[in-house]
């Protein structure tokens, strides 16, 4: 099947996301809380766009909306930026604090002259520390509470039982809220320590055990039982490598 | 003593609860339902033994008992006062209906006692507009509710009143 986005022929197989279409032809769509890993949430409407079917015209959110028939898209009109830039504003409004949130609101030429609700936040909401936190498969944050109170959290903001620490969440929060504190042998995330058990080899301390419970579940008879540190580990595997080529 | 043995009977009632529903993520909300029905709130015992049950995550059942309203994470009163704050309820003064009960007993909507007596919520309409500003406590229904009427109410429900200061 093949559809239009801003006037570039694309063949897509149906089902495939207008997003994914988009960025497959290299076109640049604005996203917040998309991430290939995790697929579209539809959440920031950041990627809104412009389909048109037959003489219809409307506006859908590109990484959510299935291609199933012939479309054209249009991925930018003053009626789509005013729309991201208004939601550039409320983001702003909302965290001002990160540096992420600063150059995009500058990016989006200081939308409207606004006073933040609060300074110091910084969570724009996009979910994504949830999907990274599913995918990996501790389920340990959600969102909580609703409306304007919504935040993420370990529920009753406790230290959570299924966090095993992977640091996910942290890895792909786009504003740096999520702050993991590193402290000699051990570090803290959503309220909970992670004592590290030492590499074997080098014996500088790497990673908590629990992480390494779930990784065996996870892997089964792959995982190896060494207890090697990543640095140690690429000098092994360097070792085998240079030592089965010499002996030949 | 008295209270591991009242602690037990709640788990074995959650228990009975959960145990009726068959174990399935889409029905998280029936028993939370249920739960808040039985024990006026959703105790934290309560909602981890959802989870287990459904076989779904706690941060899922967490989220799911904060974004609806009609929850509650902490023990309402042995008498809940919903006051009306819908559109008529608002207009006929609802608000001075919330500010004489936190003048009387000193909580605001979401709160209870620390007695564990009375709790206050609004809620957004109940329907009876006609009989605007409303204030249900327990089960039953006030209508067209003045301040003066609140203090009535309370003492109706054996509640103790601090005597506000006396305004001139």
């Amino acid at each position: 099947m093949r559809i239009k986005i801003d006037g570039i022929e694309i063949d897509v197989t149906s089902g495939e996301t207008i997003l994914e279409a988009a960025r497959r032809a290299g076109i640049h769509i604005p996203t917040l809380c998309y991430h290939e890993a995790f697929g579209g949430q539809g959440i920031c409407r950041m990627c809104i766009v412009e389909v048109k079917e037959g003489n219809r015209t409307r506006l859908v959110a590109s990484c959510t909306y299935p291609v199933n028939g012939e479309i054209e898209v249009k991925t930018s009109t003053p009626e789509i930026e005013r729309i991201r830039r208004n939601i550039v504003m409320l983001l702003y409004r909302r965290a001002p604090n990160s540096e992420f949130m600063k150059r995009l609101y500058e990016e989006y030429g200081r939308p409207a002259d606004i006073t933040p609700a609060d300074p110091e936040e910084s969570c724009i909401m996009c979910r994504l520390c949830v999907r990274a936190c599913e995918k990996v498969g501790s389920h340990a944050i959600s969102a909580v509470l609703r409306g304007t109170e919504k935040r993420i959290s370990t529920p009753y903001d406790e230290p959570s039982p299924d966090c095993i620490g992977c640091c996910a969440c942290a890895q792909v929060c786009p504003t740096g809220t999520i702050k993991v504190s590193t402290m000699p042998g051990k570090y803290e995330i959503w309220n909970k320590a992670f004592e590290m058990d030492r590499c074997e080899s080098c014996g500088r301390p790497f990673v908590p055990p629990v992480i390494l419970e779930h990784v065996r579940s996870k892997l089964g008879p792959e995982f190896t039982e060494e207890h090697l540190c990543p640095d140690c580990r690429k000098k092994k595997t360097g070792k085998i490598m240079a030592d089965s080529h010499m002996s030949k | 003593m008295a209270g591991d043995i009242r602690q037990a009977a709640a788990l074995q009632e959650m228990e009975q609860i959960i145990a009726q529903y068959p174990a399935e993520r889409r029905y998280i909300l029936a028993i939370m339902q249920d739960l808040q029905k039985k024990f006026n709130y959703l105790p934290k015992e309560g909602l981890q033994m959802t989870a287990r049950h459904v076989n779904a995550p706690m941060s899922t059942v967490y989220s799911m008992a904060t974004f609806y309203k009609a929850f509650s994470l902490v023990p309402k009163g042995r008498v809940n006062f919903k006051v009306c704050d819908g559109t008529a309820c608002h207009i006929k003064g609802s608000q001075t209906i919330i500010n004489e009960i936190y003048q009387c007993l000193g909580i605001k909507p979401g709160e209870t006692t620390p007695d564990g007596e009375f709790s206050l919520e609004t809620v957004n309409c109940l329907g009876a507009c006609a009989i605007a500003p409303v204030l249900v406590a327990n089960q039953k229904v006030y209508a067209k509710v003045t301040p003066a009427a609140v203090r009535e109410i309370i003492k109706e429900h054996g509640g103790q009143i601090n005597e506000p200061a006396v305004n001139e």
